[in-house]
């Protein structure tokens, strides 16, 4: 099994590098970069800014270069390889908007915020699952989980809970326990939802199975008979799902941290591109990327775990 | 057994929250102002800063030369006097002997020149250098056509005395000083910890009523009085910005009283709390309009620039906005010198008309089909819709609207602009030249492509002109020759600030350029 998931990392390292280049690319055809404004800048003084950016550079082939015959230059003397060459050092270059701020500092200060958020969303995953008994009312929250946007289901908690009630505070994230009820739940509810939606399918599927009608023949006790045979074998679909579903949870939510006001990382997969801040696009991309990775690896691995007929070669 | 189970990740949960941070319903210091920004500060650093939320909180850990007083009036503040020499090219500059920085070292003229240099350093990339390119050999310093800075037209004569020689006589140089690109900087601070390091709380150092306590980035900032400022001590030892970048959470944050100030209401929901006690309302340096480009038909036509114009009933999109914006058909806003209400093409219909059939389009027949275009935010389109609904009852034209994203849409405006689009311009410093500078053909913000020398050499004339009596005519005709003769741009309004305040603050007062200034606050709960 260590075998298989240091050959799936492995595999996964050209498909980082793909990936980045797509980011590159599509970033650099959408109109609009990281300096244009209303207020029109002076040209020399732009021109600083881009040599202090490499973004005087030309994108993927310099041809004066070419021109010039330093062969080397054409290929290396581009934003495409200063990138990479810091992306294979480690290093996500400095961010456009939030001048200088280097962009592994600013996911290192945000991502932490959506990790703990993220874990107290699936606390109340995990709390769901071992309760067969709530599958009724369940079934209610579900539907409205999956139905109701989350932008929805926030601005319905702080209307309730914060203006109406004033039990708990409508945003922020000042420490104290009290913060983090609203938005864990609203950003529990739907996955939540999806997943108690995905298991009751599964479970009647798998229950009419003849497997299930002869455990109950051999008369196994009816508890018995849904633990063993019912619950683990519909777990199948339920883990496909929970990867992603996991690695969205762990990034956060940017409707629920833009509209709790949380410091997470979510909020910069929408603000970066809107404000052409390249390399913390790349950045924010990257993070999810490395993450559904991981939560793919762990889909497979409990695959096995739970299914003896797949075997991890 | 399994049966608790849930109620025992329950009480996990809670226990972990509990364990995160026990106990912290701490009650807050009464003298804790708290208030709104709308984003993270792009940065601290005074020489980089481009932005109205960094300068939020620049402006009061640090001042300049001199200040703004409530109406906007220059006022000393580092330097207690100042002498201009008659041609108006040479500026003397003398400090107040009293100032330290926060780490305990006094002021000196040098910190001025240290800050100027790196302002205009090609390195630093600063977008704001060109504040400062009406100084001698500055321009050429900050595009490397020099390199030794002592060229430059700034220096310190002695501890307490800078001096600054310019290029030609500039009537707004003045006010240049109470803008944050030309605050003084502390030299070794920024070559100790480099950049950005240097503004994190532990390591900047500053000048100004409050010191930086703690940046949370994309959470809040936290400010402390400076017990160093050599003014009348803040009256709050605290004041926190919090980062909130959704304006209704804001305002559920401000109802439910965790935050006593919030300056941007959602635009359609200021009609809504246009009566409530906590609301302020202010004049504010900004115009709405809409611009033409003249080099493409049909608006190359001057009649049917003006036509359009005079087809609007500006009153009607106020009333939309209902934020207690001023109606305008002149160009400089109210509040700064040279607002003159009366210039401008009035609403009428009758010579609207008539200046489209001279054109060649009577009542509307054959005029092209063309697209306004506009920024997708929800004000905008309101004035669009009301606008396009007014064309085309007034001149029946029919109009297609456009919007676009913010970057897309500017990029395609200097690019390319479409036949009529919308704009705003906001004021950098409070002097007319800042905005009609903006339409004189060299300006790269003057995205009407409309290039009329006349009305340059008027703008130039302003600028040299240092007696007020004799500048305000001049303003005066090209305001005339922008709004009303030529007509490339649509005034439309002037913006209005609208903020909600708690009744125990006192002592904050709105300006017309909206800056944030906080030495002046009290809390009385």
């Amino acid at each position: 099994m260590l075998l298989f998931i240091l050959k799936r990392l492995f595999i996964s390292i050209p498909v980082i590098f793909i990936l980045a280049t797509l980011t590159f690319c599509i970033m650099r055809v959408t109109p609009g970069g990281p300096f244009d404004k209303d207020k029109a800048i002076p040209p020399e003084i732009k021109a600083n800014i881009e040599a202090k950016y490499h973004l005087d550079k030309p994108t993927f082939i310099n041809t004066p270069a070419f021109y010039k015959k330093k062969w080397i230059h054409v290929l290396t003397e581009t934003q495409y390889f200063y990138y990479m060459k810091g992306l294979a050092q480690g290093d996500l270059g400095p961010s456009y908007k939030y001048l200088g701020r280097s962009v592994t500092d600013i996911i290192l200060d945000s991502l932490p915020v959506s990790v703990e958020l993220g874990f107290y969303a699936a606390l109340i995953l995990a709390a769901y699952k071992h309760n067969t008994w709530i599958d009724n009312a369940a079934m209610f929250t579900a539907i409205s989980g999956i139905t109701l946007p989350s932008f929805l289901v926030a601005a319905l908690l702080i209307y309730i809970f914060s203006i109406k009630m004033a039990w708990l505070p409508a945003g922020l994230w000042d420490g104290g326990w009290e913060y983090k009820i609203l938005p864990t739940i609203a950003l529990g509810l739907r996955p939540v939802a999806i997943i108690a939606r995905l298991m009751r399918t599964s479970m009647l599927d798998v229950i009419k199975a003849d497997y299930v009608r002869t455990a109950r023949a051999k008369g196994l006790n009816e508890v018995w008979v849904i633990l063993k045979h019912v619950v683990k074998n519909s777990l199948i679909p339920v883990i496909t799902i929970s990867g992603p579903l996991l690695a969205g949870i762990i990034t956060g939510s940017f409707v629920i941290e833009h509209v709790f006001a949380i410091p997470g990382i979510a909020k910069h997969f929408i603000l970066a591109v809107t404000n052409r801040d390249y390399t913390l696009i790349m950045g924010v991309t990257l993070v999810y990327a490395v993450l559904l990775i991981i939560a793919n690896i762990l889909v497979d691995v409990f695959y096995a775990l739970v299914d003896p007929r797949i075997k991890l070669s | 057994m399994k049966k608790y189970s849930w109620i025992a990740v329950i009480l996990l949960i809670v226990g972990l929250m509990l364990y995160a941070k026990p106990w912290s319903k701490k009650s807050l210091p009464s003298n804790e102002f708290r208030f709104v920004i709308v984003s993270e500060p792009p940065t601290l650093d005074w020489s980089l800063a481009t932005d109205n939320v960094s300068a939020d909180i620049i402006f009061n850990l640090m001042e300049g030369l001199v200040q703004y007083d409530a109406n906007l009036n220059v006022q000393p503040a580092l330097a207690e006097k100042w002498d201009i020499s008659k041609d108006g090219l040479h500026y003397t500059f003398y400090l107040r002997k009293d100032v330290t920085w926060s780490d305990g070292k006094p002021l000196t003229a040098q910190d001025f020149v240290d800050g100027w240099q790196r302002l205009l350093d090609p390195k630093t990339a600063s977008e704001y250098a060109y504040f400062l390119f009406d100084v001698k050999n500055a321009q050429d310093y900050n595009s490397k056509k020099i390199s030794d800075f002592n060229q430059v037209g700034v220096h310190a004569k002695d501890d307490h005395t800078l001096v600054i020689d310019l290029w030609h006589p500039a009537s707004y140089f003045l006010t240049l000083h109470a803008f944050w690109a030309t605050f003084p900087l502390r030299k070794d601070i920024v070559e100790k910890f480099g950049a950005p390091q240097w503004t994190e709380p532990q390591n900047i150092v500053t000048c100004g009523p409050f010191k930086l306590k703690a940046w949370e980035h994309d959470y809040k900032v936290v400010l402390e009085a400076n017990p160093l400022y050599y003014g009348p001590k803040p009256k709050v030892q605290l004041a926190t910005a919090y980062i909130i970048n959704e304006d209704s959470t804001a305002l559920s944050l401000y109802e439910t009283g965790k935050v006593d100030l919030i300056r941007r209401i959602p635009p359609l929901l200021i009609a809504k709390y246009k009566n409530h006690p906590d609301h302020k309302n202010g004049p504010f340096l900004r115009g709405y309009y809409y611009g033409m480009n003249v080099l493409k038909k049909p608006f190359s036509d001057v009649r049917v620039r003006k036509a359009f114009s005079m087809a609007i009933d500006r009153t009607q999109l106020t009333t939309l906005l209902g934020g207690n914006q001023i109606p305008t058909t002149s160009w400089i806003p109210k509040g700064m010198q040279g607002y003159e209400p009366e210039i401008g093409l009035k609403f009428d219909l009758d010579k609207a008309k008539l200046l489209l059939a001279q054109a060649g389009y009577p009542n509307g027949a054959g005029f092209p089909q063309i697209k306004m275009a506009y920024d997708t935010r929800d004000d905008n389109k309101v004035i669009a819709e009301s606008l396009q609904q007014q064309w085309k009852q007034n001149l029946n034209i029919e109009l297609t609207i456009e919007n676009q994203e913010w970057k897309v849409y500017i990029k395609q405006l200097q690019t390319d602009a479409p036949p009529l689009w919308r704009l705003g311009w906001g004021a950098d410093f409070p002097d007319p030249d800042n905005f009609l500078n903006l339409f004189t053909s060299y300006s790269g913000n003057n995205l009407t492509r409309w290039k009329n020398k006349s009305y340059d050499a008027l703008i130039e004339a302003g600028a040299k002109e240092l007696d007020i009596s004799k500048r305000l005519p001049i303003y005066h005709k090209a305001q005339k020759l922008l709004t009303e003769e030529e007509a490339p741009i649509i005034p439309l309004f002037i913006d209005a600030q609208n903020v909600l305040i708690k009744p125990y603050i006192h002592g904050y007062a709105l300006n017309a350029m909206s800056i944030n200034i906080l030495k002046n606050v009290e809390i009385h709960k």
